[in-house]
């Protein structure tokens, strides 16, 4: 993103603590304290542990393959000139919707939550904003800020 | 440029109402209380079944019930009191506070925790549908072989042994989804500034409880389904008769079994010196020992199993090795007690309810752990082996030790789930009258095992009849009791005097920074921790 020449830029993404590295080191630290159990038992004659053990650091991997896929997501919202740009970022697939500034709308739309679920739309085209990664008075701020950059002249 | 960071909680920002609210949410604080709401009931199920124990021991000779169904109801109370009771209160209170705790939105993988809850009221159904087949005139009733599920008996057992063995699956798929969902989010979704050496006490203990959890399931599932192919596919894995090993199923269930008692009481340990701490008006004493403790009693939990089968027949080195691995227990165990005391050691010490249960539990749970050294002793268990001393010494650790943490902890946090106080007098009564019948009951258990009163037989020597008949009054006191602490919680529930945000003076944590009760998605802003 050019971050020089933008009016106004914000991206939303997911916190996560734990790096790629320590991701993997996290799986490799329990997978070798479950196999050594497992194929400990499996040598005196209890091999149905292993499949069991096989099976649970299957689904340990893929948790942890799940949050290293989604660590990178992101929600982007970049004001330059007349333009408005959504950006999403959903494990590899990035999207992206350009709205005219002036013509666009903000809005917000009350969920059976009871939380707002923020808006774009213009031109029939609409997308929301920070559903995932924000909450509720994330967005509704975000929604004030909005207003003035957007569907006004300056 | 700005940007924001939060977890993922987009999974439920629609949340339905009603009942579909229960069935379809992935709401932490939602599911920490249907964990909590279970334990609870099967807490009540797996007490009436020991009552109805208590009462058949009142006197010698068989009054109410036939010797099988007495095997029956001690069998299925330990498994509903240590899978249905005490590890959903565990988890219900990991649910609830750790997200609370770490400073994120919710649990890092939402749905998982919902199918993970959801695994349990099947499992605890079959688990306790063969009484009610039984009365029907199908099957010979549930599980008669005891919680341990020991071969060659339950290979001869009656299809109780089958449901159970389903259960335990169930039980089992559940602790490993749970344990998983804690794993990933204490490492992935710690707010910003919590190191790992900020975490609370509690996500600690969950920590080395989840890793537990993870290195001994498979232990129990292989067990149970060797026992299973035993049972029906002509194997003969604990067959003696086929070549077997009776006692490979012992080395199994116990690779599981003594982990599980960690299991069940290190998220106790977790949040208990938070407690001490909050009621004493002063900072935790010993945090890095504590979590270097929590972490060596984890590994030495996993070396330790064949304790509980001493005599079964061993060669000496290896007596000598479980011997003294069981006693090196007690180090870290003596660190742990050691700090929690020099927790409140010259504190500004306030009686509150979870305070009260707090102390108490010191005080037992500590029986409960010496006792444990006495029986770690080869030669001393030789003696007290399969005797009521056992019994005595296990409801220590985890009546005393687990029940008696989990209603300080119920205590503790209850304001702050229901924005309500909860009626101090009534937690009081519940406190002592819990204390006083405890020790009345299972104080006259250790003479009676120290006499020789064998433990799982429904009839005893006259002998032991005076001791007998106090035990059983004091259960039903210690029953009925607990109907306080239903009352009391139902009715904080409900209503009440409000609760503060901080609800406790000297209460510390992430937790207390939210109003109470805590808005449905938990944090309004990104907590910073400093």
């Amino acid at each position: 993103m050019n971050h020089v020449a933008a009016d106004f830029e914000i991206i939303a993404r997911p916190n996560s603590s734990l790096s790629a590295k320590g991701r993997v080191r996290a799986v490799m630290i329990i997978a070798a304290i479950s196999l050594a159990v497992a194929i400990a038992f499996s040598l005196i004659g209890a091999w149905f542990v292993l499949p069991f053990a096989g099976l649970e650091l299957v689904g340990i991997g893929y948790a942890f393959y799940y949050i290293h896929c989604h660590s990178q997501d992101y929600e982007s919202i970049l004001i330059m000139g007349d333009q408005v740009s959504v950006e999403k970022k959903s494990y590899k697939v990035v999207s992206r919707m350009v709205f005219n500034r002036y013509w666009a709308k903000v809005l917000l739309r009350l969920m059976p939550s009871g939380d707002q679920m923020l808006l774009l739309r213009s031109h029939g085209k609409e997308i929301d904003f920070g559903r995932s990664f924000m909450t509720n008075d994330q967005r509704l701020e975000l929604a004030k800020q909005l207003k003035e950059r957007v569907g006004v002249v300056s | 440029m700005s940007s924001t960071t939060a977890a993922h909680h987009d999974e439920h920002h629609d949340h339905p109402t009603g009942i579909m609210r229960w069935l379809t949410t992935t709401n932490h604080k939602d599911i920490g209380t249907m964990y909590l709401t279970f334990s609870l009931i099967m807490f009540l199920v797996g007490g009436a079944m020991i009552l109805a124990v208590r009462a058949e021991l009142f006197q010698p000779g068989l009054q109410l019930m036939k010797p099988e169904f007495y095997n029956q109801l001690i069998g299925v109370h330990a498994l509903v009191m240590i899978f249905a009771a005490l590890m959903p209160a565990a988890t219900g209170f990991a649910n609830w506070m750790l997200p609370l705790q770490i400073g994120a939105p919710d649990m890092a993988l939402p749905r998982l925790n919902n199918w993970g809850f959801w695994l349990l009221p099947p499992a605890a159904i079959l688990l306790t549908l063969p009484f009610t087949l039984a009365l029907f005139g199908i099957g010979d009733g549930a599980i008669a072989t005891g919680w341990t599920f020991y071969a060659p008996l339950s290979i001869q057992g009656g299809m109780g042994v089958d449901f159970a063995i389903f259960s335990v699956h169930l039980l089992g798929v559940s602790s490993v989804l749970g344990s998983i969902n804690v794993i990933v989010t204490i490492l992935n979704m710690r707010a910003p500034g919590m190191t790992l050496m900020k975490m609370p006490m509690f996500a600690w203990a969950w920590l080395v409880t989840a890793f537990l959890l993870i290195a001994t399931i498979p232990v129990l599932a292989g067990a149970v389904t060797m026992l299973l192919t035993d049972r029906h596919f002509g194997t003969h894995f604990f067959d003696a008769a086929g070549g077997g090993d009776p006692i490979l199923f012992q080395h199994l269930f116990w690779f599981f079994g003594h982990p599980e008692v960690y299991i069940v009481l290190l998220p106790i340990w977790g949040f208990m010196p938070q407690i001490l701490q909050t009621f004493s008006r002063k900072p935790m004493y010993g945090y890095k020992a504590q979590v270097v403790s929590l972490w060596a009693i984890g590994a030495l939990a996993l070396v330790v199993w064949a304790h509980h089968f001493f005599t079964v027949g061993m060669p000496v080195p290896a007596l000598l090795y479980f011997m003294y691995s069981t006693m090196a227990i007690s180090l870290p165990l003596a660190v742990l007690f050691f700090c929690w005391i020099a927790t409140i050691w010259k504190g500004s010490l306030s009686f509150e309810t979870p305070m009260l249960f707090a102390t108490g539990w010191i005080v037992l749970f500590g029986i409960g752990g010496l006792t444990g050294l006495v029986l770690a002793d080869v030669a001393a268990d030789a003696q007290y082996h399969h005797s009521y001393f056992v019994v005595a010494h296990f409801h220590y650790t985890l009546f005393a030790g687990g029940m008696m943490g989990v209603m300080s902890g119920v205590y503790y946090w209850l304001p702050k789930m229901t924005g309500h106080m909860f009626n101090e007098r009534l937690g009081k009564l519940h406190f002592w009258l819990t204390a006083i019948s405890f020790n009345l009951t299972f104080i006259p258990q250790f003479f009676l095992g120290l006499a020789g009163m064998p433990r799982r037989i429904p009839d005893y020597a006259l002998q032991f009849a005076e001791f007998n008949a106090i035990s059983t009054v004091a259960a039903f006191v210690l029953g009925l009791s607990q109907l306080i602490f239903v009352y009391n919680i139902v009715s904080c529930a409900r209503g009440g005097k409000k609760a503060t945000d901080r609800v406790w003076e000297g209460a510390e944590g992430l937790e207390w920074t939210l109003p109470s009760p805590p808005p449905y998605h938990s944090f309004t802003e990104q907590p910073i921790v400093k």
